[in-house]
């Protein structure tokens, strides 16, 4: 025990295999948490699916679109474009299996095709063309 | 060879960190396999599935109806033409129970003419109006001569006139001079006559051009609500089984949704039955959709 406190020669590579290994441990372990990370936002984007149920020009100047989430993540509504532009609408976010209207308010023409987009928060789009009632 | 081997690895203290990275890799890798490759192998599976469905809308049609009960006046009579002899607007709220109103014609010779109406309530609460498919107005009554038929007629709130355009029946009844039953449908015209709030008028009248006087014994008068139900036919033309979950009526004023929950085997039809939908009157379209997210369309008319 004597010999072992008196002899101080192997501390240093002790010391630098211990710094060593935490140094990995650490770079790694963030390495893991950033990959999880990565990986989580990655499947939850691809995780994304919905469907435009309906849309339906409404004669007071409204346009509603009725969505479906049919993914296995839920989904937050983040933007509506008609004709490429963005409207103002209230939020809506839809659970796994959830359903509901969106609203907005759009002064329409009757007889016109319009290009109807719905994005979600994670940036996945569904859009077609829709003609108005003549 | 063990004793060598395990005094190398117990001097080489280099090869611990690089077995803890070689490690710590191998969890990494693996959770970019659980985490993007299995799921993306799930999520292709789904995309694929939902490409295989195959649904198809073969036929919507009206099929038989369900009735509401009676609906019978609240309040007398109002005699526009004639006169009331005996009874009372209660006895003509259940047929055949021994009581009944008499009427008689007006005394106008050379014809005589008699024309009353009563005001009747449909009961909206438990019968909402969209989901009326038509309005069924029955008579029974006992006429003193049978010389004249006679007429049931309701207010038209539209043309704010007592008609009976658009019934199934316009030509009358002839009496029996015994009891007699008479009803007619309003036919797919109803909404003219049923106001927003489910209020009726109903009249009943005679023909005019008979020259004796009559009584009329009203022992039954009332209106109530027919409900239609709607079969839809879907048919399973793909090769996995599909849910149905979304179906829609649609015209050129209105979207509606109900939640549907119907499963299709591959290969078979469906014949499905609701009786709290009505088609509109005109050109629709009946869209269904399915848990996968596809869509079938049927236009009817």
């Amino acid at each position: 025990m004597r010999r072992v406190l008196l002899d101080r020669r192997g501390i240093t590579p002790v010391l630098s295999n211990v710094l060593l290994m935490a140094i990995a441990v650490a770079g790694m372990s963030i390495a893991i948490a950033a990959t999880y990370v990565i990986t989580g936002n990655l499947r939850e984007t691809m995780g994304e699916r919905f469907v435009i149920e309906d849309v339906w020009f409404k004669t007071d100047g409204e346009i509603s679109v009725y969505l479906r989430n049919t993914g296995k993540m839920s989904i937050k509504v983040a933007a509506l474009y008609v004709n490429y532009t963005a409207q103002s609408f209230t939020s809506l976010e839809l659970d796994v299996g959830g359903h509901g209207w969106l609203s907005i308010t759009y002064n329409w023409s009757s007889n016109s095709v319009y290009h109807i987009g719905v994005a979600t928060s994670r940036g996945i789009e569904v859009a077609d063309y829709y003609r108005s009632p003549a | 060879m063990r004793t060598i081997t395990g005094l190398r690895l117990r001097r080489d203290r280099r090869g611990v960190s690089n077995i803890i990275v070689v490690v710590l890799s191998l969890v990494i890798i693996i959770a970019i396999v659980s985490n993007v490759v299995l799921w993306s192998y799930q999520m292709n599976q789904l995309d694929w599935e939902k490409i295989r469905e195959n649904v198809k809308i073969s036929n919507v049609t009206r099929v038989s109806a369900t009735r509401s009960p009676w609906f019978v006046v609240q309040s007398e009579y109002t005699v526009n033409t004639g006169s009331r002899v005996s009874g009372a607007y209660e006895d003509t709220q259940v047929a055949d129970d021994g009581g009944w109103e008499t009427f008689q014609e007006e005394e106008t010779p050379p014809t005589y003419r008699l024309d009353v109406n009563g005001t009747f309530t449909l009961d909206l609460s438990s019968y909402p109006l969209w989901s009326v498919s038509t309005v069924e107005i029955q008579l029974r009554y006992g006429a003193s001569d049978a010389g004249e038929n006679w007429y049931l007629k309701a207010y038209n709130w539209t043309a704010n006139e007592f008609s009976d355009s658009g019934f199934n029946s316009t030509t009358g009844h002839t009496p029996t001079t015994g009891w007699d039953n008479y009803a007619v449908n309003l036919t797919d015209q109803w909404r003219s006559y049923v106001q927003d709030d489910g209020t009726m008028r109903v009249e009943v009248c005679d023909e005019g051009n008979e020259a004796v006087r009559m009584t009329v014994d009203i022992d039954f008068l009332g209106v109530r609500i027919v409900f239609s139900e709607i079969r839809f036919t879907f048919r399973n033309e793909g090769a996995l089984t599909f849910h149905l979950v979304s179906l829609w009526i649609i015209n050129s004023t209105d979207h509606e949704r109900y939640d549907i929950n119907a499963i299709v085997n591959s290969g078979e039809t469906l014949n499905y039955i609701r009786d709290d939908i009505s088609l509109p009157t005109g050109q629709y379209a009946v869209k269904v959709v399915t848990e996968r997210g596809n869509i079938a369309v049927y236009l009817g008319s």
